[in-house]
């Protein structure tokens, strides 16, 4: 309050509307206090991620066999450089991964364009949506039971026409692969439908109406009017999908386990069976630093601009 | 003009046929699924397989004397609702905080919180495997609830954020000049605002944690501790082989209230499932 203001008149305004003060806090609580709201959570992740990231590169520089920790230094890291299984891994990882995906964004943005304007789109979504609905284990087993232990593809296949007899699907490399596609696209094209279709029904519809009354056709519109305005939602969505991609574990545990000759084991299953199957703890701790330095530079580069462009 | 009818007249065919087509491929997988729920053992694995099933409760029989389904689904909802409760408690602040306060360093926290999401669960599962070794907790519903909470965290950070971000600024300042405090005006104002926000955020939450499966395996050795995701692999081991008729009653028994929860928020799906970035 200035000192040179008449004070009786302040005290009379006071006096007129009776407010309760405003709490006061100290200058530095105030500037402490977003950090206090953000203290639990931010102890919480620091817990579940740094505490295991430290751990994992102490880990790594031993031996691990059961109970006894033998120094090794990097020898751990020296032999996963050298390790075909662990490249073969990464490689699996990286390819069934981009297949998968490039399969589930051209169906998604499709079934999108096709769905967005239509009168019944409530109900398409509902559908679409049940494949993502069921536990991923679920989703293992009906993919295991259709290819491998009941056979169905291989039957409709044959009543189609298309082949004869029964097909074994883990005793060829790219079908074994191909098994593990169709699980993760059936799965998860929802995921990216249901987003592309917020995204065209977000957007501004006069400017295709308009390319529309001009006599432009159907895909030249998708090509050069939705597609470019849907770019930023189509990056997160892919980043999103492709960071659980890269981590797909649970169709390889249940439907492949890696068969036919380790040509279907992904990154989490090589770690998986390192750690808890052949108890190589220091091994598997060094794949996962591997991992983690791979994941802290995609977050950094492509996850880091995707959400700054999908914010706007 | 009539250019364009028969044009738009074309596409109209072909949208039917995109969009009947992966309606069956969605649908039909599910169908005879649930077929395989609803006959005996001995239909499900054949040199033939069968299309026309007989009718049969052997699965539910066998999941209601052998198997010990109510147990697998009270450990389910305590850990996945548990999970749920402290990813809203720590998120709630954290994302009041990012949303509403300017101060150094908020974008690296933001973008660290967001970055967990990123972890692939395999490249913590060991040490983390260690952790709950130390701490006596492997094999119980509690490190369940505590490994939920953590993958979530950030995702429901994110979405509440993205929701507190919409409510205008001039509701609290009306608050605050009339001498609300921080916290009353978050419990007040921000959270009943952004509830459909926190609603989605949490059935999002729940459904990923309904589904994790990896640290579900590694933690939980016994039945003690067994969630329906994991369980599922129990029908696998013995020298039964793999109980197909059980497994399908069970996802589909995991299935409806998931798909139920999820009609209730279909709106806010594409924002809940993008974190945010994407508003439908």
């Amino acid at each position: 309050m200035r000192t040179d203001a008449p004070s009786v008149p302040a005290k009379g305004v006071a006096q007129a509307i009776p407010k309760p003060a405003p709490r006061r806090r100290s200058p530095a609580l105030r500037r402490a206090f977003p950090y206090i709201l953000l203290a639990p959570a931010l102890a919480y992740l620091l817990v579940i991620t740094l505490y295991p990231g430290l751990f994992a590169i102490y880990q790594s520089l031993f031996v691990v066999k059961f109970l006894t920790w033998e120094w090794t230094g990097f020898g751990n890291y020296s032999a996963i450089l050298q390790d075909r299984e662990f490249w073969a891994a990464l490689g699996n990882t990286a390819l069934i991964g981009a297949i998968s995906l490039t399969l589930q964004t051209v169906i998604a943005l499709a079934i999108a364009y096709f769905a967005y304007r239509d009168p019944f789109i409530r109900g398409w979504r509902i559908v679409y949506l049940m494949p993502m609905l069921f536990m991923p284990s679920a989703v293992a087993f009906i993919w295991k039971l259709a290819f491998n232990d009941g056979r169905v593809i291989s039957d409709l296949l044959g009543r189609l026409g298309l082949i004869e007899g029964n097909i074994d699907w883990l005793g060829s490399i790219p079908l074994a692969r191909l098994t593990l596609i169709v699980a993760d696209v059936w799965q998860w094209t929802p995921f990216l439908f249901i987003i592309f279709v917020a995204a065209l029904q977000g957007q501004d519809q006069e400017i295709e109406e308009a390319a529309r009354l001009d006599g432009a056709s159907w895909p030249s519109i998708f090509w050069n009017i939705s597609l470019p305005m849907m770019r930023p939602v189509i990056v997160v969505a892919i980043t999103l999908r492709g960071i659980d991609i890269t981590t797909m574990f649970t169709n390889v545990f249940v439907m492949t386990q890696g068969t036919p000759g380790g040509a279907t084991e992904t990154m989490s299953y090589f770690i998986y069976r390192q750690g808890f199957r052949m108890f190589n703890f220091g091994y598997a701790s060094a794949a996962s630093v591997l991992m983690l330095i791979l994941t802290v530079i995609i977050a950094q580069t492509v996850v880091k601009r995707a959400f700054h462009s999908g914010k706007k | 003009m009539a250019k364009a009818r028969k044009s738009r007249g074309e596409s109209m065919l072909l949208r039917y046929l995109v969009l009947g087509g992966w309606a069956l491929v969605c649908l039909l997988p599910i169908l005879w699924f649930l077929s395989i729920g609803f006959r005996p053992r001995t239909e499900v694995i054949t040199p033939q397989p069968i299309y026309w099933p007989t009718f049969s409760l052997d699965a539910w029989h066998l999941l209601m004397s052998d198997w010990p389904i109510a147990k697998y689904l009270r450990n389910s909802v305590i850990a996945v609702a548990g999970s749920v409760v402290i990813d809203l408690m720590l998120a709630i602040p954290a994302a009041y905080a990012l949303a509403r306060y300017e101060f150094k360093g908020r974008e690296d926290i933001g973008f660290y919180i967001l970055s967990t999401r990123m972890m692939a669960p395999a490249i913590v599962a060991v040490p983390i495997f260690f952790l709950f070794k130390t701490l006596g907790l492997l094999d119980s519903v509690w490190a369940l609830m505590l490994i939920y909470a953590a993958i979530n965290l950030s995702l429901v950070t994110w979405i509440i954020r993205s929701y507190m971000l919409d409510i205008p600024k001039e509701l609290e300042d009306a608050a605050r000049t009339d001498g609300a405090g921080d916290l009353t005006i978050l419990r007040e104002i921000i959270v009943p605002a952004c509830l459909p926000g926190i609603i989605t955020a949490a059935v999002i939450a729940a459904i990923f944690a309904i589904n994790e499966f990896l640290f579900t395996l590694l933690i939980a050795s016994t039945s003690n501790a067994y969630t329906m995701s994991v369980a599922l692999a129990n029908f696998t081991g013995g020298s039964d082989g793999i109980i197909y008729n059980a497994i399908a009653l069970v996802s589909f028994i995991a299935f409806v209230p998931i798909l139920i929860l999820v009609i209730l928020i279909q709106k806010h799906l594409s924002r809940g499932l993008t974190m945010g970035a994407v508003k439908g």
